[in-house]
């Protein structure tokens, strides 16, 4: 059974074909691999291409369909698309917000300064919220042109990584 | 003598200072802030006591809270590291008053060395060169103007309680000089209620150069050669090493003998850096003195061969230097580079979180100070910077190609580092040459920041690994044949052993 990868929003089919051991085939498009893989530890993968030797780190983000995987010299974000990903996809394709132009926070941190008000209009590029972390404050701006629909946080909050702050619609 | 030492820090500086205490048989004792308990140096540490939350203000910095533990644990000494309480007269001072011994210069060294423009006047009476400009407050704009025509543009106008290069403008046009002026005066005197400034002509990408001091009670100073550190970023170093590519063995004979005479000036005693400016003709000016240990030290304990932690705690023991001028010899060559927990292709955003696998480097001359370790979560609260990793060869060239191989090495994941950009440094031909100054970054940015071109292969076989996680994953859930790297054939002969006894 094939399955789709996007990688970096690259999309991809993957199959295997066999697998015995350390032993594995694989086809990913047209092309098929045979590689010898072992895992040696958590997430850590070292795999054998034709007598090439390939160290690679998988990192598990928000749940068992999204990692990291780092190589030597990259960092790719990798999603499994499987028939129930492809199903939710369909589903929220209707109702999702625009979400591009909602500002995330990249990492966690504290809300030094909010620049806007709910139901304001902001330009692209305007700076809408400031945020500390690691004794440095980072500016984030709309990215496209719009309203303040909602503001989730308030200055002083301490917020995680990934969360949504504003609303841009 | 002291049994027992207070280590007034975090991070990678505290373990680096224990390891020391360690080694001499000495006590240590850490404090820690909620964010750190799961911090190493609390882990390192004989003993370790609770100062407060989280942000550095309401713990780190509170001296009544340091001296508190200091006393209840019956510490001899106080270590304070760098940042945080290591440059504050105050708190030297006061341990003064409490009979505590401050590991460290005196406190009117402190704050000589501290006040910019106090420094200044100090060094021109003790005949060290300064940049040109003016030792006095700039108060009067009218003055200010005429003063900074006649310095001429460029000028720098700095904070006189300055540093991190807040309330510092560079002025290049005399139109900009008044703006210039009163947006300088603001911004230092929010950040450091202060608003002195002082003028001093700008020098064009310069060299930045540091000599390290010792200095024991009994009036014996001595330099431990330079540090070139003008790899910088925003003002803030990001690769040090020693000795520097520019230098000749006559300047450094020189700016030495002007470094002893600085930290002479101010009855220095203890561990301490001498910071210079060196131009391209090498014309070298004072810029400040670090009153503390710095964070690239462990480059001039490679070439020179001896611990600066352990020479701090015997002078703070009131003994003699252990070694003299003339013993003072660079062996080799040295290169630090600072890791941070940043993400140098998104801006160097500063980047705090869980660390998942690392995998140091080690081999021949390899040094890593650090303090992060697998499972460890990064807090917001603190600095970036999570290990140095330094190396030392025979000369620069193999120095150079070393700490290459030891970027390649270093791991981290979980959180992005600046480990990739190093990497991309030490093939940089400005910095392999040698011929690099405080402009170096900004000029080789493209170069920096351009990604290596990956071979298909990488890309699939980064599918492939993450394609294979999740299908481990998938059979954990539905136990059948699993992923595994090495079948246990003896675990299966066990097996089908108790089968047949059935």
């Amino acid at each position: 059974m094939s399955l789709e990868i996007s990688l970096d929003n690259r999309k991809k089919t993957i199959e295997l074909i066999e697998q015995d051991g350390n032993k594995v085939k694989v086809l990913i498009g047209k092309t098929e691999y045979e590689l010898n893989v072992a895992k040696t530890s958590n997430g850590i993968y070292s795999i054998l291409h034709d007598g090439k030797s390939y160290n690679i780190s998988v990192i598990r983000e928000k749940n068992h369909k999204n990692y990291i995987v780092n190589t030597a010299a990259h960092s790719y974000k990798i999603e499994i698309i499987d028939a129930e990903t492809k199903f939710q996809k369909l589903k929220h394709k209707d109702d999702s917000d625009n979400g591009d132009n909602t500002i995330v926070s990249p990492m966690p941190g504290k809300i030094v300064k909010i620049l806007v008000k709910e139901g304001q209009k902001i330009e692209a590029g305007e700076t809408a919220i400031i945020i500390s972390a690691m004794k440095m404050e980072s500016e984030f701006k709309a990215k496209r042109k719009g309203v303040v629909l909602k503001i989730n946080v308030k200055e002083g909050d301490i917020v995680e990584g990934g969360k949504k702050l504003i609303v841009i619609k | 003598m002291i049994g027992k030492i207070l280590v007034a820090n975090r991070g990678e500086i505290a373990v680096r200072v224990m390891r020391t205490c360690k080694e001499l048989g000495i006590k240590t004792v850490a404090v820690y802030s909620e964010a750190d308990r799961t911090s190493l140096h609390v882990r390192y540490a004989d003993e370790a006591y609770f100062i407060g939350p989280s942000p550095s203000a309401e713990s780190y910095l509170i001296i009544d809270k340091i001296i508190d533990i200091a006393k209840r644990s019956d510490a001899d000494a106080i270590h304070p590291g760098y940042g945080f309480l290591s440059e504050n007269s105050d708190f030297a001072d006061r341990c003064k008053s409490e009979g505590i011994i401050f590991i460290g210069p005196s406190s009117h060294a402190i704050k000589t060395m501290g006040d910019k423009i106090t420094a200044r006047k100090t060094m021109v009476k003790a005949g060290v060169k300064v940049v040109p400009g003016i030792n006095k407050n700039l108060d009067n704009e009218e003055k200010a103007l005429e003063i900074i025509k006649s310095i001429g543009l460029p000028v720098m106008i700095k904070a006189a309680a300055g540093g991190g290069g807040k309330g510092m403008r560079l002025v290049k046009n005399e139109k900009d000089i008044l703006p210039s002026l009163r947006t300088a005066k603001s911004e230092s005197k929010a950040a450091f209620g202060n608003d002195d400034l002082y003028v001093e002509k700008y020098i064009e990408s310069p060299h930045h150069i540091e000599f390290q001091i010792l200095a024991d009670k009994h009036g014996n100073t001595i330099h431990l050669c330079e540090r070139e550190c003008s790899v910088q970023r925003r003002h803030q170093k990001v690769i040090e090493e020693t000795p520097s590519p520019i230098m000749t063995a006559e300047l450094r004979d020189e700016m030495g003998k002007q470094a002893i005479a600085a930290a002479k000036a101010v009855n220095y005693s203890g561990a301490g850096t001498i910071e210079f400016l060196v131009d391209k003709d090498l014309n070298y000016y004072f810029l400040e003195m670090n009153t503390r240990l710095q964070v690239e030290h462990p480059i001039t304990e490679r070439v020179i061969g001896i611990d600066l932690v352990s020479e701090q705690i015997n002078i703070a023991n009131g003994l003699k230097l252990s070694l003299k001028q003339k013993d003072v010899v660079q062996n080799g060559h040295s290169i630090e580079c600072r890791i941070y927990a940043e993400d140098p292709e998104n801006n160097f955003m500063p980047c705090p979180g869980i660390v998942r696998n690392i995998t140091e480097p080690s081999g021949l001359g390899v040094r890593t100070d650090g303090y992060v370790y697998e499972g460890y979560e990064i807090p917001m609260d603190y600095d970036p910077m999570i290990s140095k990793v330094i190396v030392w060869a025979k000369d620069r060239a193999e120095a150079v190609n070393r700490m290459n191989r030891v970027l390649d090495e270093y791991k981290i994941t979980g959180i992005k580092t600046s480990i990739n950009f190093l990497n991309k440094i030490m093939d940089c031909p400005d910095f392999v040459n040698g011929k690099y100054d405080t402009g170096f970054i900004e000029k080789n940015m493209d170069f920096l920041i351009e990604k290596e071109v990956c071979d298909k292969n990488c890309e699939e076989m980064s599918i492939i690994a993450a394609f294979l996680e999740y299908n481990y994953y998938l059979d954990k859930l539905v136990p059948q044949t699993t992923f595994s790297n090495n079948k246990n054939k003896w675990k299966e002969f066990g097996r089908r052993k108790g089968l047949m006894k059935l």
